[in-house]
């Protein structure tokens, strides 16, 4: 074997030789059963490199995760006391990034669970599927409402400590979120029993209690 | 629309969604990103180290993540961004730690000590051992090159070599690995 060509044969291999090199090694390969046959062994590798899947660790990393993520530390903060108090502001990204996502769950949900014909082949996890569920995200859904309600007054307060760009981008999240759940209730209406529609609605509130005990979370320290 | 599209579509905003959140201080939102990308990073991690230190950098990539949330902006996709911290913490463990044996490997015999087996089920399991019996500078160059997809300017940059190291550094891990399937 030719170890000047065969040290060049994953460049072949690659599409990295310039032309004249290429031809030269292709003329070498039509008279070099070994190298032609170590580029089919590499094409083999490199092939076979594309296929290998991700595993997961043996165990769950999460708790020890979870113990390093510093209490009540947000990230990419200093710890209290290192930095003085400031007003603080979403970065418009983010913010419109949860909305883009909440205006998307609920179009594509909505879609997914009412376009024509698929009422019956609606994807519903396998939890579910069974009978129950339902009723405790009902339950459930009253329990958020109340939150929601408690959480929004406490946001009336505390905007004042809020710079006006984040209030503002605060309302228009909320507005975006209060139509996404009006909306999947109206689709409630014409499918009470959609398993898919309920989880949906039950995620959206959730959203915007995490959201309003994000904002009145960072009003308080402001 | 097709449905698959939409599911794409809702999972990968479902993903921004919840790396706002994270980067707000959700704890949560987190715990659902690190359940969706353990396994990619965890992968990484152990194909371009050893695999007893695959928990600890994997855990120290989360930890960095969490601590970077905020300079997420979006431009690319959650997982993306992460995929690329993850390389730059294992690269900078792999100098942390000194590793620099093997950067030069051409006269040497990668796997000879790993023993062949036949085309089975277990290959990949095989593969994925005679992958972690290379050299470092091998190793590395092939999981980025082969497996993760950089060019070979982009990994001559994160490892501080010039390209014709890296171009180099493929092929002997290629030809390593060759003999191994083919055995």
């Amino acid at each position: 074997m030719n170890d000047l060509w065969t040290n060049r044969l994953s460049e072949y291999l690659d599409g990295e030789l310039d032309s004249a090199e290429r031809a030269a090694l292709e003329a070498h390969l039509a008279t070099c059963g070994a190298c032609y046959a170590t580029l089919s062994e590499l094409r083999g590798v490199v092939a076979y490199a594309k296929t290998l899947v991700d595993s997961e660790p043996a165990t769950d990393l999460w708790p020890d995760i979870r113990a390093r993520l510093t209490p009540g530390q947000r990230p990419g903060v200093s710890p209290p006391g290192t930095v003085r108090s400031r007003r603080f502001s979403f970065t418009v990204p983010q913010l419109l990034a949860a909305s883009i996502a909440l205006v998307l769950l609920s179009s594509g949900g909505a879609y997914m669970a009412l376009r024509p014909g698929t009422s019956k082949v609606t994807p519903q996890p396998a939890a579910v599927r069974q009978q129950g569920i339902m009723t405790v995200a009902n339950v459930d859904r009253g329990t958020t409402d109340a939150a929601i309600a408690d959480l929004q007054a406490t946001l009336t307060q505390n905007e004042s400590r809020l710079d006006t760009t984040t209030v503002r981008i605060v309302r228009q999240n909320l507005a975006i979120i209060d139509r996404a759940i009006v909306e999947a209730r109206i689709a409630l209406q014409k499918d009470p029993g959609n398993a898919y529609l309920n989880l949906h609605l039950a995620d959206t509130m959730r959203r915007k209690v995490e959201l309003l005990r994000r904002v009145n979370d960072i009003a308080a320290q402001s | 629309m097709s449905r698959q599209v939409v599911e794409d579509t809702l999972t990968a905003d479902s993903i921004a969604a919840d790396a706002a959140l994270a980067g707000s201080g959700d704890p949560s939102a987190f715990e659902r990103l690190y359940r969706t990308h353990v396994a990619r990073v965890h992968t990484l991690v152990r194909r371009m180290l050893d695999a007893d230190e695959a928990d600890d950098v994997t855990q120290d990539v989360f930890i960095r993540a969490w601590q970077k949330l905020s300079t997420f902006r979006g431009e690319s996709a959650f997982g993306t961004w992460l995929h690329r911290l993850a390389v730059n913490v294992v690269l900078a463990r792999r100098k942390s730690v000194g590793i620099e044996r093997g950067r030069f490997i051409a006269d040497e015999e990668p796997l000879k000590d790993v023993s062949g087996r036949p085309h089975t089920p277990e290959l990949s399991m095989d593969f994925e051992e005679a992958l972690a019996s290379l050299p470092e500078g091998a190793r590395q160059v092939f999981v980025l090159h082969d497996v993760e997809g950089y060019r070979h300017d982009e990994i001559a940059r994160m490892l501080g070599v010039v390209p014709g190291t890296s171009k180099s550094q493929l092929h002997h891990a290629r030809m390593a690995l060759r003999r191994h399937l083919e055995r």
